[in-house]
């Protein structure tokens, strides 16, 4: 599989630091991050869909989202469909607290024993939805979660951050009178190609589920995206066929 | 010169992915916990970029210093986004710069070197926080360090 289409899932953390729910977002992402799923995953910092512009935000919509929140407004979950795309899954820290049954976290600058807990407790959950996300239940084994997680991983210095986004293709698609733009529709397809997968319905489905990664498809528009993919799989067929 | 003040904001990066922004969160939480609680308040990033009310009147009505742990400087321009004043933005690798013997490691949990360069960006925060409050403010802590 190409690079590019190496699915993964970007963990958005609200990181709020008045808070020391804020602080369990930020570990608990690092923990997935660097520890859990580090394959699987990528950061995508939070301020960054507005200072770091366009490019940021393209990244953002490249992969589907876990928004990582401290508290009931929900920041990230907010800011990632505001600016990239509505997140495939949202977790808040109070919530996973209360139903863990854990106690009195505090202590934003340095957590205590419950904020912790309260640490594993949401990348655990995290590392659970990426794999629901990707279609990996079970390929980890649980015993890892009980390892403590490094503390380095993620980036040395110097690497760039977020270097992302830019000369992703994409390819628009006429839907019902509505001009789609499909991210990493070419890939796909030729990904598709290579595999010697024919142009039918089942291959219309698959077309759908990989395309809707990427691009977000309305509720109930399924039948019409799904008609329109193998519309214009045909013709990349029929193209590369008349090339070769 | 502006007018005093009576209390200072203190945005820090929300970066995750190297030490230098949590570096900056460190001087942050040294500042408005240990050195001058009585004269700044934290302000979370994440609060600016939602446009939450509260933090946008804050922003819009108190002197802010920004703490940046890369180029990008998202505390800065997310402040002045919101309409602020950003009496001093800082850059951690700056400090680093004037710091070398101080490299931070660890994202997490900083080692020693990142723990003693955010306590030197932490001393220059309180300096700028001592040319804009106002006279008549409470005593402040000071020579208060945990480092």
């Amino acid at each position: 599989m190409s690079d590019l289409l190496r699915r993964k899932v970007g963990v958005v953390a609200c990181s709020g630091e008045e808070i020391a729910e804020g602080s369990v977002t930020r570990l608990a992402a690092l923990r997935v991050l660097g520890y859990l799923r580090p394959d699987d995953t990528v950061t995508i910092c939070l301020p960054l869909f507005l200072a770091g512009g366009e490019g940021d935000r393209q990244f953002a919509r490249v992969y589907p989202t876990i928004a990582v929140d401290g508290c009931e407004k929900r920041c990230a979950a907010r800011a990632a469909e505001r600016y990239s795309g509505k997140p495939a899954a949202s977790v808040v820290v109070d919530e996973i607290v209360a139903q863990a049954g854990i106690h009195g976290v505090a202590g934003r600058r340095q957590l205590n024993a419950a904020g912790q807990q309260a640490v594993k407790a949401t990348a655990e959950r995290i590392a659970l939805l990426v794999d629901e996300i990707l279609g990996n239940a079970g390929d980890h084994h649980t015993a890892a979660l009980e390892t403590p997680a490094p503390d380095e991983g993620l980036q040395a210095e110097g690497e760039t951050t977020c270097s992302c986004g830019s000369g992703i293709p994409v390819q628009n698609v006429l839907i019902g009178g509505e001009m789609v733009t499909f991210i990493a529709l070419p890939l796909i397809m030729q990904q598709f190609r290579a595999a010697a997968k024919v142009p039918d319905a089942n291959t219309a489905r698959e077309l759908l589920d990989t395309a809707r990664i990427y691009t977000a498809v309305p509720d109930g528009a399924d039948e019409a995206y799904a008609s329109a993919l193998l519309r214009v799989y045909t013709a990349f067929c029929e193209g590369q066929e008349a090339t070769a | 010169m502006s007018e005093p003040t009576q209390c200072v904001l203190i945005v820090p990066c929300s970066g995750i992915g190297k030490p230098f922004g949590t570096v900056s969160r460190e001087a942050a939480y040294e500042v408005v916990e240990d050195l001058r609680p009585n004269q700044t308040h934290l302000v979370a990033l994440s609060r600016l970029v939602m446009g939450d009310v509260e933090a946008r009147t804050a922003v819009a009505t108190c002197p802010a210093i920004t703490l940046d742990g890369c180029k990008l400087a998202c505390a800065t321009k997310m402040v002045r986004e919101c309409g602020g004043s950003v009496m001093r933005g800082f850059a951690v690798l700056d400090v680093y710069r004037r710091h070398r013997d101080l490299k931070p490691h660890g994202i997490a949990r900083l080692n020693d070197g990142g723990l003693k360069l955010a306590h030197a960006l932490a001393t220059e925060v309180t300096a700028v926080v001592d040319s804009l409050v106002a006279p008549s403010c409470p005593a402040e802590i000071k020579g208060n360090s945990h480092v």
